[in-house]
């Protein structure tokens, strides 16, 4: 009894003795690569909340609680300021009916910055890291048909909506732009989750968008807008009867 | 030359009232002259037929007056002819020879080089006989006039007699039973195509085609990659295209329907529609009430439903309700459930036949309770 009763303190003592040497060694080694990330993260929080509270807050208060004009911006996430801050909607210029496309007033790493402060505040969808554009084409092409094109158009030149609302055009976004539309659903825009569009089916999306927009380099000529064939029809119409009427006239002319 | 047609008609004693034609039926005129070919050559002056071989001095001004002009533009119309020549060989030429395959080096050019040769072709054959009528041909009008339509009355009488001659010989005047038996015999015949017509007018009626879609009580909510849709798929503020699970469902063009997420407490339900959405998820078909066309953009702000061909809009958060443009009856609504594994069923079919008004069409739900 008693040889069992020592066996089992030893074993005891070896458990409390390796959970000491793992809890120094968590305490000593283990945080300091954790602190560097931290730091950095709350760094970039902190400058992000200096460029908020100078270009940001009047609109959307102090602590992201929305006021004057601007929503709340809790648990928007980062990606709504990817795209938002990005693409030059935010800081708005004046009341339309939506926020216009405009030259970016802020650079890549102040977008980041801004982006990791508003996601401090209440979470929300973020980007993933790594490329954007290395997504299966033709599956993106299939997601497209089904689930944008009804407002963008299918080659992803734009379109109206009601009142003077409208699709942009989807040339001038790059892959972070259209990544986080899907994700953060900007404005009148829908939102995909990733159950309902997975990252990568939205990686597919957002290459087959920049093929469409930026590497088709329209084999059949002029594309007229992309508006289809009602420009088509109307400048064949145009060109193609006047030039029957001129060659009708050169056959009727005197010689 | 002073003796052309053109010279004799432009002389005043010539503007009488019209004549009729003589044994060539036909006269000439220069369409150049002050009188064109409006003015019918008094039947004094002899025809083209009878002149014969003046008929050289009729082009006026024309090329075949010089001699070296006039080989000079044969030649160019005869270079117009063999460039269509060239065009048909290098037609042919890069329909075999020329890189097809997508991808393949130069495939590119395929499709313009046998436009660019077609073209030539064409315009070759075209060019070339345009030019030869405008330098070479003689340039005159012919005014022809109509015979007359009925036929010479000898002709016509003989015709008459032959016809009595042979109902005589046939007996039909005499035999009336004969007369009439085919009378009805050959009357019956004009009932055969109405059973036909009867018969493509019933098919539709038994198939209600029109009024019911693929969807069932049961029916599982697939994307358009053949997934079923799960409750939580959808975010508030989501929308996803929706197709019935059966056979064939995902082409059913009149089964389209829109899966739309919003705040529960947005969303305001028609009084008996209290179970026919789940916790804010609500589902329409997207085939306008107007003229068909698919009401996919909606707007996450207003929950608004935009028909992108005429501007009808509805209401997503009002049953559908359509608000404005030529749209005159709401959107129909498909009553959904959840089942035990967390998928979209469909409870039924749409509340109403979607799309268009048709004929047939019954007084539905939405008309009962208004917009």
């Amino acid at each position: 009894m008693s040889t069992l009763r020592t066996k089992a303190s030893g074993y005891t003592v070896v458990v409390l003795a390796l959970v000491l040497v793992g809890g120094l060694y968590t305490a000593l080694a283990a945080p300091k690569g954790k602190a560097d990330v931290g730091t950095n993260q709350s760094i970039a929080v902190k400058e992000g909340r200096q460029l908020y509270l100078q270009g940001c807050s009047t609109c959307h208060g102090l602590n992201n609680q929305g006021g004057a004009g601007g929503p709340s911006l809790v648990g928007v996430g980062a990606s709504a300021v990817v795209f938002q801050v990005g693409s030059g909607r935010m800081p708005l210029a004046n009341g339309a009916s939506q926020a216009a496309r405009k030259k970016a007033k802020y650079n890549r790493g102040e977008i980041d910055q801004l982006a990791a402060y508003v996601q401090s505040m209440g979470g929300g969808p973020v980007i993933p890291a790594g490329s954007l554009s290395d997504g299966d084409l033709a599956l993106g092409g299939d997601l497209f048909r089904t689930n944008c094109s009804s407002c963008h158009n299918f080659a992803g030149a734009g379109g109206a909506l009601t009142r003077s609302k409208y699709a942009p055009a989807l040339k001038k976004a790059d892959e972070r732009t259209i990544y986080a539309a899907m994700q953060s659903g900007p404005e009148n825009m829908p939102r995909f989750s990733d159950n309902q569009l997975t990252p990568d089916e939205k990686r597919a999306v957002t290459r087959y968008v920049r093929f469409i927009t930026n590497d088709n380099k329209d084999p059949g000529g002029a594309a007229l807008g992309h508006f289809g064939p009602i420009p088509e029809g109307l400048v064949i119409f145009l060109i193609g009867i006047g030039a029957l009427i001129l060659v009708t006239l050169w056959i009727g002319a005197r010689a | 030359m002073s003796d052309s047609i053109r010279d004799r008609l432009s002389s005043p004693e010539d503007d009488g009232p019209a004549q009729p034609l003589t044994t060539a039926g036909f006269v000439q005129t220069d369409s150049r002259s002050a009188h064109g070919g409006a003015q019918v050559a008094p039947s004094t002056h002899a025809t083209p037929a009878t002149e014969g071989g003046d008929q050289g001095s009729h082009s006026g001004g024309r090329l075949r007056d010089d001699p070296q002009r006039a080989k000079a533009a044969e030649r160019a119309v005869a270079t117009l002819f063999l460039l269509s020549v060239v065009g048909v060989i290098g037609f042919v030429v890069s329909y075999i020879a020329a890189p097809f395959d997508f991808g393949k080096n130069g495939y590119q050019y395929y499709t313009p080089l046998l436009g660019i040769f077609m073209t030539l072709a064409l315009t070759g054959v075209g060019a070339g006989a345009v030019l030869w009528a405008k330098t070479l041909m003689v340039d005159e009008e012919t005014v022809q006039e109509r015979h007359d339509l009925a036929s010479d009355p000898a002709d016509r009488a003989s015709a008459a007699a032959l016809l009595k001659s042979g109902a005589e010989a046939s007996g039909l005047p005499r035999r009336s039973l004969l007369r009439n038996s085919l009378l009805l015999g050959a009357g019956s015949l004009a009932i055969l195509p109405i059973p036909l017509v009867f018969g493509f007018a019933k098919f539709q009626h038994k198939e209600r085609i029109l009024s019911d879609t693929g969807w069932k009580a049961g029916a599982r909510l697939l994307d358009e990659l053949g997934r079923a849709v799960k409750l939580g798929d959808l975010e508030v503020g989501g929308v996803k295209s929706v197709f019935p699970d059966v056979p064939g469902g995902r082409r059913m063009a009149d089964s389209a329907a829109l899966l739309i997420r919003m705040e529960p407490d947005v969303l305001h339900t028609v009084p008996d529609r209290k179970d026919w959405v789940q916790d804010g998820h609500i589902v329409y078909s997207v085939i306008c009430t107007h003229l068909g066309c698919p009401v996919k953009l909606y707007e996450a702000q207003t929950h608004h439903l935009f028909c992108p061909c005429h501007q009808s809009t509805f209401d997503a958060a009002n049953g559908a309700k359509a608000l404005f443009g030529p749209a005159a009856r709401n959107l129909p609504q498909l009553a959904i459930s959840v089942d035990s594994d967390g998928y979209f069923v469909a409870q039924g079919d749409f509340s109403e036949p979607v799309g268009p008004s048709f004929w047939e069409r019954k007084p539905s739900y939405s008309d009962k309770v208004g917009k």
